[in-house]
């Protein structure tokens, strides 16, 4: 018989915290918990629709349960019952603290600095860990158009650090965007139309040292050096570094590399999908629990 | 602009086609309420526009919505100017007529960022010229060679709605704070803003978020208010904290019922996330949008036709509860929603 979800719950501190094995999960659910372990308790996230909002949805559940989640439509703080597939959606503002517009997120609490990490996709992105959500080609006569900006280009360079989710292909990892929407570590001083660091374009201003703090992509996770250049840190299991190699663009540093990007473990699944998105509107399938779990589900 | 005025503004109670009629016309710049495709959107009104066959749009928006998405499907828009040219998140993300119509160059697109539009409606709002924004410095939204309109000689001053520049970027002069970038206010002619309740002289409000649609009514010339339900004026003083649009910015109130389907009205109904799919699948085939738009705006008398079209079924599926403000009726995907009395978090962090 299904059980309830107080039943549900009460059997979250039962699921044991060793780490599921291949096979017993699949790929968008490990890069929904790789989102969630980005997300510090004392954080205050802005995360944009899709995969970002899953995993700092289990965050919140499971890692950050103090995190504050803010949605761009206006919503301070909303502690979700049911997984919005909007950030205007009603189920985003179940419990939240104040309910208002998007003069509020942007300018009260992203310009105004109090947004500590930002999670978002991205079409491409460049070593720097710029982004693009606007075109590939010509901009005015473009092979491909995407949605353009949204609120990817405010988070990413006002928020303390940012996070992006992105789909890993050799034309989507590149040395340089034909249009950065959103600027990384290096970007254009358009008044001397100069490459320069984000931190002498934005010299002065609150937000210099606000940028890309990680990349979780298909194959692996990245970070940034000191010099606001992007490199591997853990390879998803399964992967090769010359898999990564040969869909990335760009010379990419690949002497950094920790080992594999951990599975999730059983809680972080039962959360995850129980709890999380058990509609499967994100997740695209229900893969079965092991019998050791199952006998504790009963 | 400030708009001096000798005398307030006098509210009209009208029907839809009536309020279609007298205030659209042909090159009209129009802005929308609502998030996307999922929240508040004057659906009613632009399925309206559409059958009285009005055209070359100028909208001014923080983004697409179900709105666009129709319009877009009859080539109705020939500016758009915003920062997300998608309709429907997750239900269909980029608008595919757009990205066709972009590509045959019928269209203007002009980007910016989505707290550069909600700022610009902000300085259009209060009277402000211009507003300094700080994001996003060093993209290519601020690159002078990416000024769509003014690569379309748009930028000449002869529109007076029309920003002779798409931007300034300059030092802080105040307090030496880098630099930054001056965004010119959003002035657009008409506001048509859907909200569930509005009092008959026009004091009006919505439960759910308020995305920058009180800051479209002050920065509009005109404003349009659809409502779910008008109600006696008094009815809304009695709590007035919970309003949000003061009647003496609103010049015609349309009670239309259902009237932002298929996205949601917040504590009234859900957005319609399978009918939104079948928009988006339509959209990808010129025959079956055709189909679609023969059936569903061209085929109904009216829009209590098209709702009658729906059917009890579906209404009942998206009807909110009192609690929430959504359905948990609707299949937004494999699985139905479970019954949940408690977030998690909130069971977790402990208050």
């Amino acid at each position: 018989m299904a059980k309830s979800m107080e039943q549900l719950m009460e059997l979250i501190d039962k699921m044991p915290d060793e780490k599921a094995k291949a096979g017993e999960f699949i790929l968008p659910e490990l890069m929904a918990i790789a989102i969630a372990h980005e997300v510090l308790n004392d954080d205050v996230v802005f995360a944009g629709t899709g995969l970002p909002m899953v995993g700092i949805m289990a965050a919140n559940m499971l890692n950050a349960p103090n995190a504050v989640l803010i949605y761009e439509s206006g919503i301070c703080d909303g502690k979700t019952m049911h997984v919005p597939m909007s950030v205007s959606d009603q189920r985003a503002a179940n419990m939240c603290s104040t309910l208002g517009g998007l003069v509020d997120t942007f300018g009260y609490y992203l310009q105004q600095g109090f947004v500590t990490l930002g999670f978002l996709g991205g079409a491409a992105i460049d070593k720097y860990g710029g982004v693009n959500v606007t075109s590939i080609g010509d901009y005015y006569a473009p092979a491909h158009r995407f949605t353009g900006s949204g609120g990817n280009s405010d988070i990413g360079t006002m928020a303390k650090r940012t996070a992006y989710i992105i789909l890993q292909e050799k034309r989507r990892f590149l040395e340089r965007n034909d249009y950065t929407t959103t600027p990384g570590w290096w970007c254009w001083d358009f008044k001397t139309r100069e490459w320069k660091p984000k931190k002498e374009v934005w010299k002065g201003t609150p937000y210099q040292d606000c940028g890309p703090c990680g990349v979780v992509t298909n194959m692996g996770v990245y970070r940034f050096d000191e010099k606001g250049i992007i490199y591997l840190e853990t390879l998803h299991p399964g992967i090769t570094v010359e898999k990564v190699k040969e869909n990335c663009g760009f010379d990419l540093n690949v002497s950094k590399v920790k080992g594999e990007t951990p599975n999730p473990t059983y809680k972080e699944l039962f959360v995850l999908r129980e709890f999380v998105d058990p509609e499967l509107i994100f997740l695209p399938a229900k893969t079965e629990y092991p019998a050791a779990i199952k006998s504790i589900i009963g | 602009m400030a708009r001096i005025r000798g005398k307030a503004k006098k509210a009209e109670i009208m029907t839809l086609e009536e309020a279609v009629k007298k205030y659209m016309h042909n090159g009209i710049q129009i802005a929308f309420s609502g998030f996307t495709g999922f929240n508040r959107n004057p659906m009613a009104f632009a399925w309206e526009v559409v059958r009285q066959k009005f055209k070359d749009l100028h909208v001014i928006d923080r983004h697409g919505s179900c709105c666009t998405w129709l319009l877009n499907t009859v080539g109705a828009i020939k500016v758009y100017e915003t920062d997300w040219m998608g309709w429907g998140e997750m239900a269909g993300k980029l608008d595919i007529n757009m990205e066709r119509i972009y590509k045959a160059g019928k269209i203007i697109l002009e980007d910016y960022s989505h707290g550069a539009m909600a700022m610009r409606f902000l300085a259009g709002a209060i009277g402000a010229p211009f507003i300094p924004y700080y994001a996003p410095l060093g993209s290519d939204l601020y690159n002078v060679d990416y000024d769509a309109l003014g690569k379309a000689g748009q930028r000449s001053g002869k529109n007076p709605r029309i920003p002779k520049k798409k931007f300034i970027q300059i030092e802080e002069p105040f307090f030496g704070d880098g630099e930054v970038v001056l965004l010119p206010a959003a002035r657009p002619e008409l506001a048509v803003i859907h909200v569930s309740k509005v009092g008959d002289k026009g004091t009006a409000r919505w439960r759910g978020v308020g995305t920058i649609d009180k800051e479209i009514a002050f920065a509009c010339d005109k404003v349009v208010i659809t409502a779910e339900e008008v109600v006696p004026e008094g009815e809304m003083r009695k709590d007035p904290e919970a309003n949000q649009i003061p009647f003496f910015t609103v010049d015609a109130i349309v009670e239309v019922p259902w009237g932002a389907f298929p996205s949601g009205v917040p504590f009234y109904y859900d957005y319609d996330a399978p009918f939104m799919r079948e928009m988006d699948k339509a959209s990808r085939n010129v025959d079956d949008l055709k189909k679609w738009l023969d059936e569903w705006v061209f085929a109904p008398k009216n829009w209590e036709d098209f709702v009658v079209k729906l059917g009890a079924r579906k209404l009942l599926s998206l009807k909110a509860d009192s609690t929430t403000g959504y359905s948990t009726k609707m299949m937004r995907g494999k699985n139905p929603a479970p019954r949940m009395k408690m977030p998690l978090s909130v069971a977790r962090s402990g208050y």
